[in-house]
């Protein structure tokens, strides 16, 4: 069974239609790439997986339950959709980050804050605390951020930012990590470092979904590839089918395209 | 809802504005006064004067204590109708508007009946005789001994004042400002050349050993117009019943020698007032 | 009280006893007019249109009167209506105030609450916090830093404006030294009020100063 299942979704902007009947599925362990120009309705895709955006139509499955259906009328409380986003996470293209917290302050808090509603908060506050502690210098450990832990967003470059935002995504163990254009406000001598960090964790079977203009990368880390065009799904398969033999003309041309800008 | 009572409360203002600029049939709030206001203070056992600093008709001693010819009567008439004195320092622009809302219950304190006072106002029958002179510097005092020598000065008056209107009957240059004060101010500083004051107030606050001992007073613009002469009386709530029961005190205290005594204190003997027969 | 007994120090201690009226009128109006102002602001962006209209109709109509003419209304406006006079003095100008500054503060509060990047809030909602959470937690601070420089200019306005309850006959600092020009013919009292002023505002900028400072940590 998929980890996550997307069928027929559809989105509207007003009168202008963004998204067109997107359906695909994806593998828990396996890492999807969108690429697409800009317009393309790609990001829009990666906002309505993490309902800020909620589509007109169509379901989204993960683990075989339904967490969106366009046809279910009832309007979702908010407590209900906090519960179904914590499926997903997400990385920014602009990180986002808290600007009043330090780099372990932004990777705890959302962590913190849900350990209040434990049942067992009050007698094990410091335990839980220290858990969470230790679980946020474990992942900007591994993000290679050993000695940046207290400082500030504004005292870091933008790649160690990106670093502390996919540590603080992670922290809430999402089913699937969705990361936004996660190079594209980058200086391009910082890409690099933020793009080893995505790999390393393809290499340890995250379930992921990426969303990028770097083509060579997403052929080199991702499982499977969805080419989008006006809102709609041009073609999806595996790099090798998308990137060295593909049938389609409209694919054929964007990955030209790409090729002569970069 | 917010907005609605907002317009209600501006339209409140509106028309206490409009009461205050002399419009001044429109009674206020009169379910009160309607039934007895001599009532209404007995019952809460206070009669709220409202007052300036204004000596000798109301000013403050040494410990604080409001004194003052008007202060010490408004005391024996609130004795008299067995409720105590409160005396309130208030805007004096705001006097009808304080009266008429009851947040005071007379307004004593040295006030001239004028056309727009008794027309707004339940007045009291005169009790002191006024006149508005001129203020200017001791040192120039001798060239402005007569009404024709005054044409050439720049007065200050208070603003809608006895004294306004007797520089406006005259024809003379003038600047109206905030209150008497404030004019006996801009002379001693200068800024205006003379002023024109009640009597009562000037012969308290200027000259040797006051306030203002390089100003002096010379022409009585009430003689020097042959106008009538000014009264002093006490302002009530339209309709209201203590005006006569204060004509009555006051008759009974003239008769008893009671005013006269207290105006030998303040140094006003020469311009009390007989009650009308 | 003739010329006399205008000692500095006696004028001092009647000038302390408006201040301390003056004082008690600006701690309070800031006390009740920054959590209004905050629920106005967020009425001012709400979803619900009769709400928000209702919200800016009333900024609109405080902010564009003058706020003497309030104090006259708040005042007077009740008893003459309806009889209606459970407002002290002091009360009905401490409302006043508090009316007026909270729809200042309201506009500054949104125009700080607007200007921190959409981009938090949507952090804050795929870590799965709540509205209040975000608010809170996220923004708060962040709208606090950007209001700090406004909210000094506002202030200060403030402990100026005080001074307009004389209107109502409010004994503030300044109408206690213009007391001396009705009593004494002395205006020196009323220049002296300017220390007091002078001193509070001074200790209120050091005071945003130092807050400014402490929020630098972060941008």
């Amino acid at each position: 069974m998929p980890i996550l299942e997307v069928n027929h979704i559809s989105k509207n902007f007003g009168p202008t239609r963004v998204l067109t009947d997107i359906s695909f599925s994806l593998e828990r362990g396996k890492a999807l790439a969108i690429i697409g120009s800009s317009g393309s309705g790609k990001t829009t895709l990666l906002r309505c997986l993490n309902f800020l955006e909620t589509p007109n139509d169509g379901q989204i499955i993960v683990n075989g339950k339904t967490l969106f259906d366009a046809a279910d009328h009832a309007a979702k409380s908010d407590a209900e959709i906090r519960k179904r986003r914590l499926h997903f996470g997400m990385v920014f293209q602009s990180f986002n980050l808290f600007p009043q917290y330090t780099a372990l302050e932004n990777v705890m808090l959302a962590s913190l804050l849900l350990a209040k509603e434990r049942p067992d908060y009050k007698q094990n506050r410091r335990e839980i605390h220290e858990e969470i502690e230790h679980q946020a210098i474990d992942l900007l450990s591994r993000m290679s951020l050993e000695g940046r832990m207290s400082h500030y967003p504004h005292q870091l470059s933008g790649g160690q930012q990106q670093r502390v935002a996919i540590a603080r995504a992670l922290a809430l163990h999402p089913d699937i990590l969705c990361f936004d254009e996660p190079t594209s406000a980058l200086d391009p001598e910082l890409t690099g470092e933020v793009l080893r960090v995505i790999r390393s964790l393809a290499e340890q079977r995250t379930t992921m979904i990426i969303v990028t203009h770097e083509m060579a990368f997403a052929r080199d880390v991702a499982d499977h590839i969805l080419f989008m065009d006006g809102g709609v799904i041009v073609e999806q398969g595996t790099p090798e089918a998308l990137f060295e033999n593909t049938q389609n003309e409209r694919t054929r041309a964007f990955l030209h395209r790409f090729s002569q800008n970069s | 809802m917010k907005t609605k009572k907002f317009l209600a409360l501006l339209l409140a203002g509106l028309v206490g504005v409009s009461m205050l600029t002399g419009c001044g049939q429109t009674a206020g709030n009169n379910n009160e006064t309607a039934e007895s206001d001599l009532a209404y203070v007995q019952d809460k056992g206070t009669l709220v004067i409202g007052i300036t600093d204004f000596a000798p008709m109301d000013y403050r001693d040494e410990n604080g204590e409001w004194i003052g010819f008007d202060a010490d009567m408004a005391r024996a008439f609130a004795e008299n109708i067995g409720v105590q004195a409160e005396f309130i320092e208030i805007n004096w622009d705001n006097k009808i508007m304080e009266l008429n809302s009851q947040a005071i219950d007379a307004v004593w304190n040295g006030m001239t009946l004028t056309d727009e006072v008794t027309s707004s106002m339940s007045c009291s029958a005169p009790y002191c005789i006024n006149a508005q002179v001129v203020v200017v510097p001791a040192d120039v005092a001798g060239q402005y001994q007569d009404a024709a020598s005054l044409s050439a000065l720049n007065f200050a008056v208070e603003s809608g004042s006895a004294g306004e209107d007797a520089a406006q009957a005259l024809g003379l240059n003038y600047t109206a400002v905030q209150s008497q004060a404030y004019a006996l101010m801009e002379v001693a500083s200068g800024a205006s050349d003379a002023c024109v004051i009640d009597l009562l107030m000037a012969g308290a606050m200027i000259g040797e050993g006051t306030s203002y001992p390089d100003l002096t007073y010379t022409v009585n613009l009430n003689e020097a117009s042959g106008s009538e002469s000014e009264y002093y009386g006490v302002g009530f709530r339209q309709g209201s019943d203590l005006t006569d029961a204060f004509n009555e005190f006051y008759a009974a205290a003239y008769a008893d020698g009671t005013v006269e005594a207290l105006a030998r204190t303040y140094g006003v003997q020469e311009s009390i007032v007989a009650p009308a027969e | 009280m003739s010329a006399s007994t205008a000692t500095l120090s006696s004028v001092t201690l009647t000038l302390l006893e408006g201040f301390g009226t003056t004082a008690q009128l600006f701690v309070l109006t800031l006390v009740f007019a920054l959590p209004l102002g905050l629920l106005l602001s967020f009425g001012s962006m709400s979803r619900f249109m009769p709400l928000r209209a209702a919200v800016k109709t009333v900024v609109w109509v405080i902010r564009g009167t003058p706020l003497m003419l309030q104090i006259l209304v708040i005042f007077f406006g009740p008893r003459l209506l309806w009889g209606f006079d459970l407002l002290s003095r002091f009360v009905a100008a401490l409302i006043a105030f508090v009316i007026n500054y909270a729809c200042y503060f309201s506009e500054i509060f949104r125009g700080g609450i607007q200007s921190v990047p959409r981009g938090q809030y949507e952090a804050g909602q795929v870590l799965g916090m709540t509205r209040s959470q975000i608010f809170f937690r996220v923004t708060l601070m962040q709208v606090i830093k950007r209001v700090i420089p406004p909210m000094g200019n506002e202030f200060i306005n403030l402990v100026k404006d005080t001074a307009l309850a004389r209107t109502i006959a409010v004994y503030e600092v300044l109408w206690m030294g213009e007391s001396y020009i009705k009593s004494a013919g002395l205006i020196w009292p009323m220049f002296y009020t300017a220390v007091f002023y002078l001193v509070f505002n001074g200790i209120l900028v050091l005071l945003f100063g130092w807050l400014e400072k402490k929020l630098d940590y972060f941008r």
